[in-house]
């Protein structure tokens, strides 16, 4: 019986082991087909907003959607909105920040085309778009040779393209809320709560179908003074939340920038504890789109 | 004698075999799983989109500057060479003409862009 060649053994594990070494440590495989799924936080959010910047010049929502999928956000729209609110509390370019929250707003919807859009073509492209969603609808993510080939092929060329684009009836879509609508103010409540802070005053805002919208300028104004504040900046609490502290006594009024019912005379209520104990509660206005 | 070399032989060989193996498998079998990347390491696909977003948005808010920083997340190469490296491989990936349309725009707006936004 042959003895087992212990030392060739030894030399072919070390050998494995430095080739496992070398491989894995010091000279890893170069990576250049990376998807951006694995890029870093910062450069994704750098892609949602060029998404999202793609989207508000061309409306074109499956596009968008599909290349949304591709980073693979466990809940792209929470994604969305988170970004959308920490781009305004960076003080980020609220266009910027505007385009995110908008790609936000579609996605729950669902539907294309909330964006807005001066630009005629990119008009026409949305109707053609719309009467070929079955078609244009995105099987597969993964391959963006598929994306980029998908929808371009609605995209008229001429003006003969385009005439017969406005030819199509749209089909339905959902209302959105637009920033010309004035939001009603639609509740209006003291609230005695002794766990939250004297005199707070709680805000938040609501789209037409009850979601709660970040990124909304409130402005408070009171006798010598005033100030501004915005929704989403806690969105532990809600996206459409907002809040301030009120000095007891004084008379405060609030209104949305983007224009709203006019909340007056919000001074913090004298609240008792269950002991007898007074202490300055707060309010809670709520403003919806109609 | 003979004997005792043919035994080192047999020692080196196994050892360089030995690092063969051990280099395939971290290379080509079970390579280093990669997150945090940078968008310089995306498949020239994913680059070629993203151009093309930058394009879009480029149509409708024509500011070369900010296109420019779009681009630069690609890292150290020049706006214009990257713009125009997505936009060949739209033409030979099959792009659609509108995107390509698209593309060449951005590149043109980069090759006259000075750098200085105004």
């Amino acid at each position: 019986m042959r003895r087992i060649p212990w030392d060739i053994v030894l030399a072919l594990v070390v050998g494995i082991g430095l080739g496992l070494v070398y491989a894995w440590l010091i000279s890893p495989m170069k990576v250049s087909n990376a998807t951006p799924a694995i890029l870093r936080a910062d450069f994704k959010e750098q892609y949602r907003s060029a998404i999202a910047a793609a989207y508000a010049a061309t409306g074109n929502f499956p596009r968008a959607r599909s290349r949304l999928e591709l980073l693979k956000d466990p809940n792209p729209e929470d994604a969305l909105n988170t970004q959308a609110q920490q781009m305004l509390a960076r003080g980020q370019s609220g266009q910027a920040a505007d385009q995110v929250a908008a790609l936000a707003h579609a996605l729950t919807l669902g539907i294309e085309g909330a964006v807005p859009t001066s630009n005629p073509i990119t008009e026409a492209v949305n109707q053609v778009e719309e009467t070929n969603t079955a078609n244009l609808e995105p099987a597969s993510t993964e391959d963006l040779t598929f994306v980029g080939t998908e929808t371009p092929s609605a995209l008229p060329t001429d003006a003969t393209q385009l005439s017969e684009a406005t030819l199509i009836p749209r089909s339905t879509r959902t209302p959105l809320p637009t920033q010309g609508t004035p939001f009603k103010l639609t509740g209006k409540d003291e609230v005695c709560d002794s766990n939250l802070s004297d005199g707070l005053l709680q805000i938040i805002v609501l789209s037409s179908n009850r979601r709660q919208m970040p990124g909304m300028e409130i402005d408070i104004t009171w006798d010598g003074g005033e100030n501004q504040f915005f929704t989403g900046l806690k969105p532990e609490i809600g996206n459409g939340y907002a809040d301030f502290v009120m000095t007891p006594d004084i008379s405060y009024t609030v209104q949305l920038a983007a224009g709203s019912d006019i909340a007056t005379g919000l001074i913090a209520p004298t609240c008792q504890t269950p002991n007898g104990e007074n202490f300055h509660g707060g309010m809670k206005l709520t403003f919806q789109q109609p | 004698m003979k004997s005792e070399r043919s035994r080192w032989v047999f020692i080196v060989l196994a050892l360089l075999a030995g690092i063969g193996l051990g280099l395939a498998y971290g290379w080509l079998v079970d390579p280093v799983d990669y997150f945090d990347l940078t968008p310089d390491t995306l498949r020239a696909d994913y680059k070629a989109d993203y151009v093309l977003m930058i394009a879009e948005a480029y149509r409708a808010d024509p500011d070369p500057g900010l296109a420019a920083r779009r681009l630069a997340i690609f890292g150290s190469q020049s706006p214009e060479s990257i713009a125009s490296s997505g936009l060949a491989y739209a033409r030979s990936s099959g792009f659609a003409d509108a995107d390509i349309v698209l593309m060449k725009e951005l590149v043109t707006a980069l090759q006259a862009w000075s750098g200085i936004s105004p």
